[in-house]
This record gives C-alpha cells, sequence and structure tokens, in this order.
C-alpha cells in the first residue's frame, strides 16, 4: 500500500480531535497535526506541510474560514471544512477562502475520508494543470519569445477577446 | 443547477429529487443504471452528475470515467458501500465528492455546491492551458511569417514584426490571423 495521506485537524473541542483522529487512522489516513485554534493551525501546516487540512470553522483566535485563506495563501493544499451550519452563506464563504469541500456535524466517518481522498485528486489536478501554465493562475499570460536568429523580441501577452479568440498584444 | 441523478432504487431517486427541487435545483434527468446516465448525460449536459455507486448494466464508477471523457463536469458519487478501494477508485476517475448513504440533505447541498465551485476552478486554469497551446501555434505562425517578410522585403526582425503588429492593430485581428495570412498568400509553395 502506498504512503497513507497526511492530514492536520484542527477543532476546538478535545473529544471531537479524538474522535476524527480515530476514525481517520481507522480509515488509514494519518493525522500528522492536531490544532486546538486557527492560529495553531496556521502554524502546523507550514511546519508539518500536510496533504490536505480539515478545518472546523467555529474556533478560538482566528476561525476556520480565516485560517483555510491563510493556510492556502501560503501554500495550496486541499482544505475540508467541518461545521454545524450548512446555510448557503457559509458555504459560500468557505468556497471563497479556498475551501474544497464542506461537512457538516455531526459527520460520519466513511464521508470525512471520503471527501479527504476526492480532494486531494482533485487538488493535485488542478496543481498539475496550474504548474502547465508556469507557477500562479492569472488571466494572461506573458511569453518572453527569443528570436530564433538571435535578435530581441518584444514580450507577447496572450490574452481572449470576449469572442473567444486568441488575443496577442506586445508589452 | 441543472443535476442528472442517477440510482437504481426508484425510492431513492424520488428522495433524492424531492431534496434537490426543494433546494431550488432542476432535476434534468433520471438515470436507472450506468448506461442510462451516460446517455442521459451526452443528451442534456447537465451542470452536475450525481451517482450511485452500485448500479446495473454499469457502474456509478465506470459511468462517471465514460461521462468525463465525453465532457468535463463535476460529479460527485453516492453510495451505501464506503470502502477505501471504492473511494479511491472514484478518485482516480475523476469525482469532486463521494458521500455515503443514507444520504443527509444537509452534507449532500453542500458537497454538490462545492463541487461545483472547485470543478470550474479547475476548468478555468484548462482553459487558460489551451490557450497557452493555442499561443504555441500563434508564436510559430508568427516565427514563420516574419521570415518570410524578412525574405521577401528585405525587412529587419524587428521590422518584419512591427509590420504584422501594425496590420493586427488596423484590421483588429489577432497576430496569429495576420500571420497565417501572411503565410497563405507569400509562403513558397511546398511540394
Amino acid at each position: 500500500m502506498d504512503d497513507p495521506l497526511r492530514v492536520l485537524i484542527a477543532d476546538d473541542e478535545t473529544i471531537i480531535r479524538l474522535d476524527l483522529r480515530d476514525l481517520l487512522e481507522r480509515q488509514g489516513i494519518r493525522v500528522c497535526g492536531e490544532a486546538r485554534d486557527g492560529e495553531e493551525a496556521v502554524a502546523l501546516a507550514r511546519t508539518l506541510e500536510p496533504d490536505a487540512v480539515l478545518l472546523d470553522v467555529r474556533m478560538p483566535k482566528l476561525d476556520g474560514i480565516a485560517a483555510a485563506r491563510r493556510i492556502y495563501a501560503e501554500r495550496p493544499v486541499p482544505i475540508v471544512m467541518l461545521t454545524a451550519f450548512a446555510d448557503r452563506a457559509s458555504i459560500d464563504r468557505a468556497i471563497e477562502a479556498n475551501a474544497f469541500s464542506y461537512l457538516v456535524k455531526p459527520f460520519r466517518e466513511q464521508d470525512v475520508a471520503a471527501a479527504l481522498r476526492t480532494a486531494v485528486a482533485r487538488h493535485d489536478e488542478l496543481l498539475r494543470a496550474r504548474r502547465a501554465i508556469g507557477e500562479k493562475p492569472q488571466r494572461e499570460v506573458v511569453l518572453g519569445l527569443r528570436s530564433t536568429s538571435g535578435g530581441a523580441w518584444p514580450n507577447l501577452r496572450l490574452g481572449r477577446e470576449p469572442d473567444g479568440s486568441l488575443r496577442v498584444d506586445t508589452e | 443547477m441543472r443535476v442528472l441523478l442517477a440510482e437504481d432504487e426508484s425510492l431513492i431517486r424520488l428522495d433524492l429529487r424531492g431534496l434537490l427541487e426543494r433546494a431550488g435545483h432542476e432535476v434534468c434527468a433520471e438515470a436507472r443504471n450506468g448506461v442510462e446516465a451516460v446517455e442521459l448525460a451526452r443528451a442534456t449536459e447537465p451542470d452536475i452528475a450525481l451517482l450511485d455507486v452500485r448500479m446495473p448494466r454499469l457502474d456509478g464508477i465506470a459511468a462517471a470515467r465514460t461521462i468525463l471523457a465525453e465532457r468535463p463536469v463535476p460529479v460527485v458519487m453516492i453510495s451505501a458501500f464506503t470502502e477505501r478501494s471504492l473511494v479511491e477508485r472514484a478518485a482516480e476517475a475523476g469525482v469532486f465528492g463521494y458521500l455515503g448513504k443514507p444520504f443527509r440533505e444537509d452534507s449532500l447541498l453542500p458537497a454538490l455546491t462545492t463541487a461545483i465551485a472547485r470543478f470550474e476552478e479547475l476548468a478555468a486554469v484548462r482553459e487558460q492551458l489551451d490557450s497557452l497551446a493555442d499561443a504555441l501555434v500563434a508564436r510559430k505562425a508568427v516565427e514563420r511569417a516574419k521570415g518570410i517578410l524578412m525574405d521577401r522585403e528585405g525587412l529587419s526582425e524587428q521590422q518584419a514584426f512591427a509590420r504584422l503588429r501594425k496590420a493586427s492593430q488596423i484590421s483588429g485581428k489577432p497576430m496569429r490571423v495576420i500571420a497565417e495570412a501572411v503565410i497563405a498568400t507569400l509562403a513558397p509553395r511546398e511540394r
């Protein structure tokens, strides 16, 4: 079997953390770190570089949404939110903060593991596509062209016309 | 959003339809097995597909793979079976979510919403990749057109490029179109 996924979990309730650790490990997922609040989650995500992060929304110091935003800005990683709230506004806030998936408490063992595995697979795909483009996603791409005969070429900025056709501008 | 629903048990289909419609979504198609799911995905082009795993004729994961090969769409699986090997197979097939049965309304809807959001993000990145591939084609065309202008008109490289650029600005057409026009009209005929 290949290496287990390494997941950072963050929840302010000790019992839920215990529960999560237990159920994840039963599913062959390793809990590499436990955070009790959002700030700890950000710090541990930085030092542990987990494969995925499971964040409670309501936590002291820094809530899960703000923590997700910071963690993702430092290093893109699939984030699954855990929350008691299933209203549209909460979901939209989580999506906007880069959460990949959203689970509502009381969560079930099989849903947590499956959400993590599918999030990791799709996030890998997203990262590969971003890397293929070259670093960060942006609407326009600049190609530094080198002339075949050694002459200087202006940079071409490639964009999209409103009708979807390619636009080429010089810098 | 328009949802394709695939589930072999009619009671569960009814349940899911009710739940989705109450949340303001439209069930654009109902499939009773994997083969129907593939056909209906093709015919109705849904915004998202919700597929049961264990279905007759073709299982949900194989159906997901076929559907995704034909047209990218966010897929979420639902199943009473959630063992690791199944989930991994589904993840590898390209699904965005996997929920255990019996499903809960307050878990299903967020799973669909997040699946669509992240799918759109991936689709946008893929579109940029395509545009980069287009750009490489454009670059080759511009290189070739430039060479032709240099040969035929005795221009420097920069002059040739400036001329293509100007033609693009005046005509309002992309450089690639101008370059292809130059190649079509001025290139030495290929034997």
